[in-house]
């Protein structure tokens, strides 16, 4: 996994993570990872999602519900909401 | 006598047992005549349910907060564990109940649950539908449907479930249906389906499945045609009946666990008497070193099982927020473990005629019965799946030692208060890893302490230090785990089985630990090397002398088994 600016995820760097992270589990380029796409048609089930979830909790270091990822199914509409929840909770 | 909590923990489970020991005296509902005709003819115990509803049994399947007397998940544990050392097709049909309602404590409107609560306590049976005919424990693809109705309101439930227990005979129905076309985890709800409120044409049963065991209870399915349902009827909001039913079985798990512990303790007091009263060529069967040493070994697998057990009931009120974990190992390993002494008995005694000994082939039909412990209400592989989904944020909780200090010595500690459940505590994910497991370095160091201070045998910590060894192994092996979406390598299964057995001998420590003066070490001692023994780690041959200890205790007081969960909160039989 790339090594990210622990101190501030923004919607942009949590974004660029998520892609990285999306595209190492599913073995495609990042490239290939349209932001605005559902990742399960990508092939990313709803329970395997959740191991992402805990990976990126693990690596900025935060704790978020791991449902978010059900309510905001696009690496766009996660990255925004993770964005969004790290700000209120500080 | 002052009263302890571990006494108030006993006091229903004392009386029940008690009960049922009556009640299966010859010409009882549970007497083993009576039971074994049911079986053979495929009918169901209805005398032996309605016995356990006289005696109030569903109170506690009813939270306290909504009327009835479940303030205690370890009480309901062992209450379906004292049924199941009787009969486990009796358990699993009265069971279902509380298994079928606990979606609605833990997601339900208060009123809802309140009323659904007067009606159990009344004896009303509750049921869970989730699977269907073509898709097995794949949730996501059931295709039973609801709709919203426009206008009047309420929702309309069309399709089949099938293969659920108690369907066909329940007043009520916990039901999984897609409430959005294109599915997805968002797209799925759960409704309270109340029979009573329905057209008569509006469902239909479907016939009794012959099964292998628990061959009276009602395993059969329903189908809804156009069902109209109140908007009252939903369980939470849309949407929301995946995530729901997962956090619910994190809970219900726990009950499956006293069943299948309950089979264990009948198994292995069926096994002793046998023993006890026959002998091979002259030698009584007690007195056979390989017969006493298997004894022994299946008396140390159901200890571990119990170690496990105790403290996944207690963790769904003191780590809910692990229960992913706890329950997922819990589900899987308890049944395992019974799944294997009943084998390891059958084996051992079987040729000298374990099962004809009986006439009312108890033995046989236990064996059937248990299988299904296994298989319902999240199988074995659904739950070591999710075990593996969740390795790589084991292995970096357990590198880091991060855990739940708290919580984790109000689950390992029996006399510990336990603080009431809160529901909105679970979580799909849990976010601490397991703490049983990542405590297990430093309880270690604590029994190399107590041995340094003459507190522990030099033995015992020799054993705890293997089993932390092949710990660090495991989470090392757990962390190259790497796989694309539904393609779990085969291996990481044997993983998740020896992680079971790591998370059981933790368990053991931790409540040894917590009770020195209740537990002898001889217990601990057999916990450890049958776990090393299972996971395929060294053990002295003089080490494994410790099972023919527990085959003394096992046959010195015929109709007990020795039990690790009596013996830590009082004995209650």
């Amino acid at each position: 996994m790339p090594e990210s600016d622990l101190e501030t995820p923004t919607a942009g760097s949590l974004a660029r993570w998520l892609t990285d992270c999306v595209a190492s589990h599913l073995e495609r380029p990042v490239d290939t990872i349209d932001p605005s796409v559902p990742l399960s048609d990508y092939g990313l089930d709803s329970l395997y999602a959740l191991s992402v979830i805990a990976e990126l909790e693990d690596h900025f270091d935060i704790s978020v519900d791991p449902a978010l990822m059900w309510d905001n199914p696009t690496v766009d509409a996660l990255s925004k909401a993770l964005a969004d929840e790290l700000a209120v909770n500080g | 006598m002052t009263v302890t909590p571990a006494a108030a923990v006993a006091a229903p489970v004392t009386e029940l047992t008690r009960l049922l020991g009556e009640l299966a005296a010859p010409g009882g509902p549970f007497s083993g005549e009576r039971l074994a005709a049911l079986d053979e003819r495929e009918a169901f115990p209805a005398d032996a349910c309605r016995a356990l509803d006289d005696f109030g049994l569903p109170r506690y399947y009813v939270p306290a907060e909504h009327g009835g007397a479940l303030d205690d998940f370890g009480v309901v544990t062992r209450l379906l564990r004292a049924v199941s050392r009787v009969d486990l097709t009796v358990a699993a049909a009265h069971g279902k109940t509380y298994l079928g309602a606990v979606a609605t404590w833990i997601a339900g409107d208060p009123r809802r649950a309140a009323r659904l609560g007067r009606r159990i306590r009344e004896g009303a049976v509750v049921s869970c539908a989730l699977t269907e005919r073509h898709h097995g424990s794949d949730l996501l693809a059931g295709e039973v449907t609801a709709e919203r109705v426009d206008g009047d309101g309420g929702w309309r439930l069309t399709g089949e479930k099938w293969l659920i227990n108690n369907i066909t005979r329940a007043d009520l129905v916990t039901v999984l249906a897609r409430t959005s076309p294109e599915g997805g985890p968002r797209g799925f709800s759960l409704f309270l389906v109340d029979k009573e409120r329905l057209a008569p044409d509006a469902l239909s049963p479907l016939p009794k499945v012959p099964t292998y065991g628990i061959r009276g209870a009602d395993i059969s399915g329903l189908a809804f045609h156009d069902a109209m349902l109140p908007d009252d009827a939903l369980i939470g909001a849309p949407g929301q009946g995946l995530e729901i039913i997962l956090k619910a079985l994190h809970v219900t798990r726990t009950g499956c666990m006293g069943m299948s512990l309950g089979a264990g303790d009948h198994a292995l007091e069926l096994a002793a008497r046998f023993a006890a009263e026959t002998a091979d060529r002259g030698t009584p069967l007690a007195q056979v070193p390989h017969v006493r040493r298997e004894l022994g070994e299946a008396v140390a697998g159901l200890l571990l099982a119990e170690a496990a057990g105790v403290v996944a009931a207690r963790s769904v009120h003191a780590l809910t927020g692990e229960m992913s974990v706890v329950s997922a190992v819990a589900k899987a390993f308890v049944p395992a473990q019974v799944d294997d002494l009943v084998a390891r008995l059958l084996h051992t005694l079987g040729p000298y005629g374990l099962t004809d000994a009986d006439p009312h082939g108890r033995f046989a039909k236990l064996e059937r019965d248990h299988r299904i412990i296994g298989i319902f209400d999240g199988s074995s592989l659904v739950n070591r799946n999710a075990l593996i989904d969740q390795f790589p944020r084991l292995a970096r909780a357990y590198r880091k030692g991060r855990r739940d200090e708290t919580g984790l010595a109000e689950a390992t500690d029996v006399r510990a208060p336990l603080r009431p459940f809160r529901p909105e505590a679970l979580s799909l994910l849990s976010g601490t890893g397991a703490s049983v497991v990542a405590a297990l370095p430093s309880a270690v160091d604590r029994v190399h302490d107590l041995a340094a201070s003459g507190g522990a045998s030099g033995g015992l910590a020799t054993l705890a230090e293997g089993i932390r060894r092949a710990t660090d192994g495991l989470h090392e092996r757990m962390a190259t785990i790497r796989y694309s979406p539904r393609a779990v390598p085969g291996h990481a299964f044997g993983l998740a089985e020896q992680y079971e057995l790591c998370f059981a001998a933790a368990a053991a420590v931790h409540l040894w630990l917590s009770r020195p003066d209740r537990v002898d070490e001889t217990w601990l001692r057999a916990c450890l090397v049958k776990a090393l023994t299972d996971l395929g780690e060294p053990v002295e041959a003089a080490d494994r002398d410790v099972f023919d200890a527990l085959t003394d205790v096992l046959l010195s007081a015929p109709g007990t088994v020795p039990s690790l969960l009596d013996s830590l909160e009082g004995a209650a039989r």
